[in-house]
This record gives C-alpha cells, structure tokens and sequence, in this order.
C-alpha cells in the first residue's frame, strides 16, 4: 500500500497525462480530415476519449487519496531509492540505452554476450565463471538457432562477423 | 469440411512426431518455469513466443499450449517445498502444500497436485471440445455492431486482472487503448500519434509491448535490489500418496473441475478465484475440514483442481470470439498472429482442421504433462538452484533476440526496452500489467468494429441496439459494472473499516 501524499500525486501525475494527451498530443499528432461526415469517425474520437477517460480516472485517485484515512506506517510502502539502489538503476540504464545504440555498429551476438557479463557484475558477480560462459555460449546458440533455423538474419555488426 | 473430415484432418496434423515433440518441449519449458521461483507462467508464454515464428502453425500453437500448461503445474512445486507459489493461484495449493512438506510428506503432496492438475485439465480440454465449436457457430451471425458490444462486455474483464485498484487498472486499460491507437487511421489513412517515425506508422509491435510489459520490469526490479533470496528447499520425504487418499479426494477433484472450467469460460476470472473457490468448497463439504490449513492432502488436490480446470477453459473465448480469457491467452493471440490466423468464429471454417489438431494435441498434453510433471517434481532441487543473477541476464539476452526476430526491427528492441521501463514504474506505483495489455489487444478491434458499425447505419448510433444479442451484450456489461461497483465499495469501505482498527490498535498501545 501506499501513502495518502504518493497516491495524491500519482492521481495528480495521472491527470496531467491525461491533460497532455487531451491538449497537446491529440491536436499536433493526429492528423484528421478537413472534413469529417460522421464526427464519431474522425481519427481523433478514440483518442480524445480514452484521454476524459484518463483525466476522470486521475481524478477519482486523487480524490480517493484526500478522502482516504491514513494507513498505518506499518504497512505503508516506501517508494524512495537508496544510494545503491539509485546506482544500479542508473547503471542498468545505461546498459539498456547501450545496448539499443551498439547494436546495429558491434551486432547483437557481441552486444548480448556484454549486457549478460554487465548484468552479473551488477548484481554482485556471483557464480562469476558459469556467469562467463553462460555469457558467450547463450548469445552463441541463439544466434544459430536464429540465424540457421528460422532463417532470421541476426545483426552482425561493422567489426566481428559470424558464419 | 464436415466435423468428422474436420477431426480427420487434425488428427493427421497432431500425429506427427514433430506435434509431439514441440507439445513435450512445450510441458517441460513450463514446468521448469514455472518451478523456477521467480520465473512465471506469463513470462515462459511471452518469452517461448517468438521462437514459434520458424515452426509451422500448428507445432508453434501446441509449443505455447504446452508452456501454458507445464507452468500452471510447473506453480505449484515451489509452492509446495519452498512456500513460494510460481504463479498467483498456487497460493491455495501452498495452504496445505507446504504444512504438508513440513511433516516429510512434500512427496505425497506433489503426486497429488500432478495428478488432480492432469484430471482437472483433461476435464477443462473435453470442455473446450465441447462448448468452443458450438459458441463459435453461435458467434458466425455477428456483426460490427454485435462485436463492437461483446468487446464493450470484455473489457469488464479488467475488473478481474486490476489487483488492488479498479480505477488504476482502468487507467492501465486506457494507456494500452490509446497505444494501439498508434499507426495509420485505418478509415482516413492519416498518421495517428506516429511522431512522425515511419517505424510507428504500423503501430507497435504486439511483441515487443508484451515481453517488454512481462519480462523486463521483473530483471529491473531485481536488478534494483539484486539480492538472491535464499529458498529452503523441503527435502521429498518418503510419504507416497494412498490409493486410499486419491479416492476420497476424487469429489474434490471433480468439483474444483467444473468450478475452473465454469469461471475459466468467463473471461478475465482467472485461476486464483477458482483455486480459492474450490478449496473453500472442499473444506466445507471435507469431512476433514478441521485438518484443512494444516496439511490435509484433499485441500491440495482441490486447488491443483481448481487451479487447473480453468486451463482449457480459457481457450473458449480465445478461440471461439477472439477474446482472450486472461493474460497467457492474450499472449497466445500472438502466436495466431504471426501465423496469420486470427481466432474468432470463422477459424472454425477457414482453419477447422487446425482447430481439431490443437484439441487433439490439448488432450495429449495432459498425458504428457504425467510424465514430465513427475519426473519435474523429482529434478525440482536442481531447477530451483538456477541462480537468479544468472537467469535474469539471460531472460534479457532471450527479449533481444526474441523481439528482434519478429520483424528484423531494432525499432521493437527500442519499443520493448521502454515498454520494459514503462512496465517498471507501473509496477512500483502499483498499475496492473495485465489491464494495459488487454486494452492493447481489444484496443483496435473495439475500434474498429465501432466504426465500421458506424459506417453501416451512417452514423446512427441505435445501431448498437439492434437486436437481442447487442442488448444482451449491453445488458450483460450494465450488470457487470454494477457488480464490480458494489464489490469495489464493498472492498473499500472494509479496508477503511480495517484501517481504523488498525489506528486504534496502534493509539492504544502494545500494552492492551
């Protein structure tokens, strides 16, 4: 569970969303006709409401978050990140963002066989040597079951290439 | 085709030795999964899915099927020695499951859990047989507008998958509506929230939403705190389960049957519901209810059952109307997909034969998942000692390639590493996964029988009720929100009341 001020602010969050798509996105990214027969045809009736949708549903959070009795600290969850906790997820991130801009210039293989040593390191390098060869011999055979039996062309990448 | 050269058809489809081969692989990847704590029966479907792309439909479909099933099972080991249920409904299974393993008898519990599994599921598949062939006749009159409110009906199942908050797994709901709405408009042809990238303009790949929703959010969250739970594993003991016990738990076992097989066929109920309801029926009917909770070998045998029964039945929707039961048959529309068939009534006519061989390789998987469950249950210390700094690295490394391969796009990588980030924040704000996945799915279909139901009556709306199987359908959805209204406050105004106790308890001090 979590507290009164959390969901105040996610009921919040969700609102502004919901605004944002209504005013922002629907007007400048939805192309529709000059003329519409039928407005309920237009491109942007779904849109438009699934965003009221979006907004109402922020409000009843919201509201349901001041009306709500406070519960008790014993059961409230926290949401705050701790130093380590911070780093880790920043440093996932990079390896996520790292992985998506390598993969066409190094090649999914290399890239795979890298996130898979990062990640164990990250979480504390246990198991390191079966950590290692579970590194290279995973990427390996997914890539030949790709490449060789569904017939899928694996990004090779400008440096090392596969047969 | 008539039914016989239908049966005929799939019969020579399911006996090959590849249908049976992938059907196997299919149970073992499942139970493996499923025993893994921390691996779930939704993350094996999802991730297994894009390796169906190079098999032939139906060798694809059993693969799934049999995932599906193996990890419905798969639950209930660890659930049993560890106390760590592999997926929500083999909770009730570790109600008496694990009291059990602490007596030494984890032997006697785990033969009884695979065995009322089998019989439940083969119960749930002559069902599916049964009632999806003669619903999917019903559904061949339907039009857009008929469509249009049965998916308005379905959509009441984000009531049954939302968790603790109704009006959070409505907003996941919406989120996943307005991102099918990406793409080309399929009336106008103008580009809908594309941003202007011509990698958007066919939408998001259905792929790479769902492993990035299911997979990842759980290597981020571990990866966050990045410490290896140490599981007690209970030892087998050497209990074997009694002729004697499996007979007096056989009522149960039909019992928990035909509840998992009458709320499976109603979408979005699940199995958890149904384990509960079954177990709560065994314990009031037992002549042993007072041993139920501390280690009675029918409680287990009532919630496998129960737990089970819904397995098959969830596939009567799925097949028959297009409209997934739950989460895992949501991900198995995918593999219809990406074969190019499109579950609804008129799979019954184009692909009959495909039709009858997946119920003829349903029915073998309940054999076959016998075999491999008891053979799973022996191996299960050695599953349970895959180490999770080494397994979430290589779910991610599976994601990669697996969404790669859909449709040779870096793009569904991208798509699917933000959707994992997306997947992440929902899951520390407490927004179901599930929700924002059928909303995806049901999102174009609801819109476009909606307008195409339009276009028919030029844009009159009684259209919507034009006959008694659209104002059944709106009838049915009036009665539905009502319901989850009423259990919504109900909910609310119980925890409020529980809430307050609680404060008083703590004003008052440890003391009184």
């Amino acid at each position: 569970m979590l507290s009164r001020r959390d969901e105040l602010l996610i009921g919040l969050g969700v609102m502004v969303i919901g605004a944002a798509v209504l005013w922002w996105i629907i007007p400048n990214y939805i192309a529709t006709p000059r003329r519409v027969p039928i407005p309920a045809l237009s491109p942007a009736f779904w849109p438009k409401i699934i965003a009221w949708t979006i907004i109402l549903c922020g409000a009843v959070l919201s509201v349901r978050a001041v009306l709500a009795p406070t519960p008790p600290d014993a059961v409230v969850d926290d949401l705050s990140v701790t130093r380590p906790e911070g780093l880790r997820l920043l440093a996932l991130g990079v390896i996520l963002l790292g992985i998506y801009f390598a993969l066409p210039i190094v090649g999914m293989v290399w890239v795979s066989m890298i996130a898979f040593a990062l990640l164990v390191l990250l979480s504390g390098g246990k198991h390191l040597i079966w950590g290692m060869i579970a590194a290279v011999v995973l990427p390996l055979l997914l890539y030949f079951f790709f490449t060789k039996v569904a017939g899928v062309a694996i990004p090779q990448g400008q440096i090392v290439r596969l047969p | 085709m008539t039914f016989i050269e239908a049966l005929s058809a799939g019969f020579v489809m399911v006996a090959q030795w590849e249908s049976i081969l992938f059907l196997a692989l299919g149970v073992t990847i499942g139970v493996v999964a499923g025993a893994i704590p921390g691996m779930s029966a939704t993350m094996a479907v999802a991730l297994t899915l894009p390796f169906t792309f190079a098999l032939q439909p139906i060798f694809g479909i059993l693969l799934l099927l049999g995932v599906y099933k193996g990890g419905i099972f798969g639950g209930s080991i660890p659930a049993i020695l560890i106390k760590t249920p592999g997926t929500p409904a083999s909770s009730a299974t570790a109600l008496d499951g694990y009291p059990m393993a602490e007596q030494g008898r984890a032997g006697e519990a785990l033969s009884m859990s695979l065995y009322a599994s089998c019989i439940a599921d083969l119960i749930s598949n002559l069902a599916l047989i049964v009632f999806a062939a003669w619903l999917a006749s019903f559904a061949l009159n339907f039009g857009p507008p008929e469509m249009f409110t049965l998916i308005v009906f379905s959509l009441t199942i984000i009531a049954g998958v939302s968790g603790d908050s109704l009006i959070k797994g409505v907003v996941a709901a919406a989120l996943g509506l307005l991102l099918a709405t990406i793409g080309l408009d399929f009336i106008a042809g103008t580009e809908r929230l594309t941003f202007g990238s011509v990698d958007m303009r066919g939408g998001l790949n259905f792929i790479a939403v769902l492993i990035g929703l299911f997979a990842l959010p759980e290597i981020i969250a571990y990866m966050r705190k990045s410490a290896a739970q140490d599981h007690r594993v209970r030892g087998m003991g050497y209990s074997r389960l009694k002729l004697a016990d499996f007979r007096r738990s056989l009522k149960s076992i039909f019992r928990g049957s035909a509840i998992g097989v009458f709320l499976g066929a109603i979408p979005g109920i699940g199995a958890a519901p149904s384990a509960f309801l079954s177990y709560s029926e065994a314990r009031r009917a037992s002549p042993n209810r007072d041993n139920f909770g501390k280690g009675e070998v029918e409680g287990v045998a009532a919630a496998e059952a129960g737990n089970n029964g819904v397995a098959g039945a969830t596939l009567i929707p799925l097949l028959s109307l297009g409209i997934p039961g739950d989460v895992i048959t949501a991900i198995i529309i995918g593999a219809f997909m990406v074969h190019n068939l499109t579950p609804g009534p008129l799979l019954f006519v184009n692909n009959a034969d495909l039709v009858y061989a997946l119920f003829i390789g349903l029915i073998a998987s309940s054999f076959l998942l016998l075999i491999i469950g008891s053979v799973a249950i022996r191996a299960f210390r050695y599953i349970a000692d895959v180490p999770s700094n080494l397994l979430f690295p290589g779910v991610l490394v599976l994601c990669i390639f697996g969404v790669y391969a859909v449709n040779n796009s870096v793009f569904d990588v991208a798509v699917m590493l933000l959707m994992g980030v997306v997947g992440y924040i929902m899951l520390i704000l407490r927004f179901p996964a599930a929700p924002f996945l059928i909303g995806f799915i049901l999102g174009p279909m609801l819109e476009n029988n909606f307008r195409q139901a339009l276009l028919m009556s030029r844009g009159d709306f009684s259209i919507f009720a034009r006959g008694p199987i659209t104002i059944l359908f709106l009838c049915m959805t009036v009665i539905s929100v009502v319901l989850i209204i009423r259990s919504t406050v109900k909910a609310a105004r119980l925890k409020r009341e529980l809430g307050a106790y609680g404060k008083k308890s703590a004003m008052q001090g440890p003391e009184t």
